[in-house]
């Protein structure tokens, strides 16, 4: 069912929002940062606005298959929003609450990242999140590994991306789905003592629609630094932040509060915890690299962490 | 399908040289130090979460990023490279080599790797079964499991990418699974073995030809 697109920006919003992005003082260190904008704008090639889905990756990928059944390939950036999932879900089998008064949704993207880069795209989007909510409502959202927003310890966003081979085509896609808490405040049963929204945080309702298009804006701009990045690393190999790192990972590493953290690691936290550990950095691929009680490092490039 | 002649010929090379020769290579381009001589014992990483390194092999450094690479396997350095000590080197280069005893039970894996279609990891990552496949796997075990080219087996799970991984290949029961979910898998390792129906009475054959001629497990 479409939704009235209350939360849906324009097209030219959302490149006007992208172009001030661009002016981003860390961004400097491309000199020329028209490639960022260009590899970035893709981001909200296509918005669509639906009042209900059951799931929006779900949606995405019938969209996708229905579209190469046509013979036609799906518009990289394609954003779908809805103001309600009613099927919600988060990583392994858990549920995400998503009722009206948040944003949710998922972005298509065409996979064009070579596969050792690939792992960035996660961070990509907790970063352009955690920016989002401290750029236009001034909490002090830090990101946990991967990429959970988190604000006084509890949870505001969480991203998921899936992978979608389409079968008649065989294009590869990523979906990178994202939830949001920001005006719906009700949490059904063990989430209201772990979940936040912003509108809890800031003492009334937030623009939705503003803060879908600044965290639009951000995701354009650091899908652009993951492209670019990769494009410049390939012509002279090294990237562009402090000491050959890269940008994406420098802004992660400013955002995150990970570091320095006793954690205990799973690939399912919840069900399985593993083990406790340090975190001591993440590495070029963007792994969490651990020091256990013996002295000795590890780094894990899935799973997932609790703060202890 | 192997025939009986070639079977006997790989036999007979396990008979007369019970070891696995490991080329250890370079894991990017960088400058290559030799942390190891040849006849030097190295051991695997080891600990419950496999923390404790393996023996040093070589240092790499790329942008003054020095890494200090460990073994992967128990064995005896047979070979070093040592005219790219201190050299800088492209990834993937061949640095040593590393012979490894092998048991009974990798003789039998590594026989039946020569048998059975082996399904390589596609990125360094952790992997799970697809929920149909693992459904089936748990109501009747993976040898009761078939798979045909195009069925989604199994998740590639790295920082909370999910990516669905369909399976090409030859169609057949799984007969080996070579990974633990939440257990990172290297690009290009074997995921799993597939044995087409008719290959199957060849491969109790090898299991219980090994079992009675390697008497001891070394």
């Amino acid at each position: 069912m479409a939704g009235d697109g209350a939360n849906r920006p324009s097209r030219s919003e959302l490149l006007h929002k992208l172009q001030r992005e661009l002016e981003a003082p860390d961004l400097a260190v491309f000199g020329d940062t028209s490639p960022v904008g260009r590899y970035g704008a893709f981001v909200g090639s296509v918005i669509e606005s639906h009042s209900h889905l059951p799931r929006a990756m779900d949606y995405a990928r019938r969209h996708i298959a229905e579209l190469a059944l046509r013979g036609r390939s799906a518009a990289s950036g394609t954003v779908i929003l809805a103001d309600r999932l009613s099927m919600g879900k988060g990583r392994f089998t858990r549920s995400w609450h998503a009722p009206p008064g948040g944003l949710w949704g998922c972005m298509i993207f065409a996979d064009t990242l070579l596969p050792r880069w690939r792992g960035l795209m996660p961070l990509a989007a907790g970063v352009s999140c955690c920016q989002a909510v401290r750029e236009r409502c001034g909490v002090e959202a830090v990101i946990r590994w991967v990429n959970d927003v988190l604000v006084e310890g509890k949870k505001l966003a969480g991203f998921l991306i899936e992978g979608y081979r389409e079968a008649i085509l065989g294009e590869e896609y990523a979906l990178i789905g994202f939830g949001i808490n920001v005006n719906n405040g009700e949490f059904a049963g063990e989430l209201e003592s772990s979940a936040v929204s912003l509108a809890e945080l800031c003492g009334g309702p937030v623009d939705l629609a503003g803060l879908t298009t600044t965290f639009l804006a951000k995701l354009a701009c650091n899908f652009g630094i993951l492209l670019a990045e990769e494009e410049l690393f390939l012509r002279e190999g090294h990237f562009s932040g402090r000491e050959g790192c890269h940008l994406l990972l420098q802004r992660w590493l400013a955002l995150s509060d990970s570091i320095g953290k006793r954690v205990v690691y799973g690939f399912d936290v919840v069900t399985t915890p593993q083990y406790q550990a340090e975190v001591v950095g993440i590495d070029e691929y963007g792994g969490l690299q651990l020091r256990h009680g013996d002295g000795t490092l590890t780094t894990e490039y899935s799973g997932e962490i609790r703060y202890l | 399908m192997a025939s009986e002649l070639a079977l006997e010929e790989i036999f007979s090379r396990y008979k007369a040289d019970p070891f696995d020769y490991v080329d250890v290579h370079s894991v990017h381009t960088g400058r290559v130090t030799f942390k190891a001589a040849v006849e030097q014992e190295v051991v695997a990483p080891s600990g419950e979460w496999l923390q404790v390194p393996g023996t040093p092999l070589y240092e790499i450094d790329r942008e003054r990023n020095p890494r200090l690479v460990g073994s992967q396997v128990n064995g005896i350095v047979a070979a070093v490279e040592t005219q790219l000590d201190g050299s800088f080197v492209e990834a993937g280069v061949k640095l040593m080599t590393i012979k490894h005893p092998l048991k009974k039970k990798e003789i039998i894996e590594n026989i039946l790797k020569d048998v059975l279609f082996l399904f390589p990891a596609p990125e360094s990552a952790k992997y799970f079964f697809a929920m149909d496949i693992q459904s089936r796997i748990d109501k009747k075990g993976a040898r009761a499991v078939s798979v045909e080219p195009g069925d989604e087996v199994l998740t590639m799970s790295l920082m909370k990418r999910d990516t669905p991984i369909y399976y090409s290949g030859e169609g057949g029961v799984i007969y080996s699974v070579y990974f633990k979910p939440g257990v990172s898998v290297r690009q290009g390792e074997p995921l799993f073995g597939v044995c087409a129906p008719e290959k199957l009475p060849l491969i109790q054959k090898i299991i219980t030809r090994v079992k009675a001629e390697w008497d001891s497990e070394h």
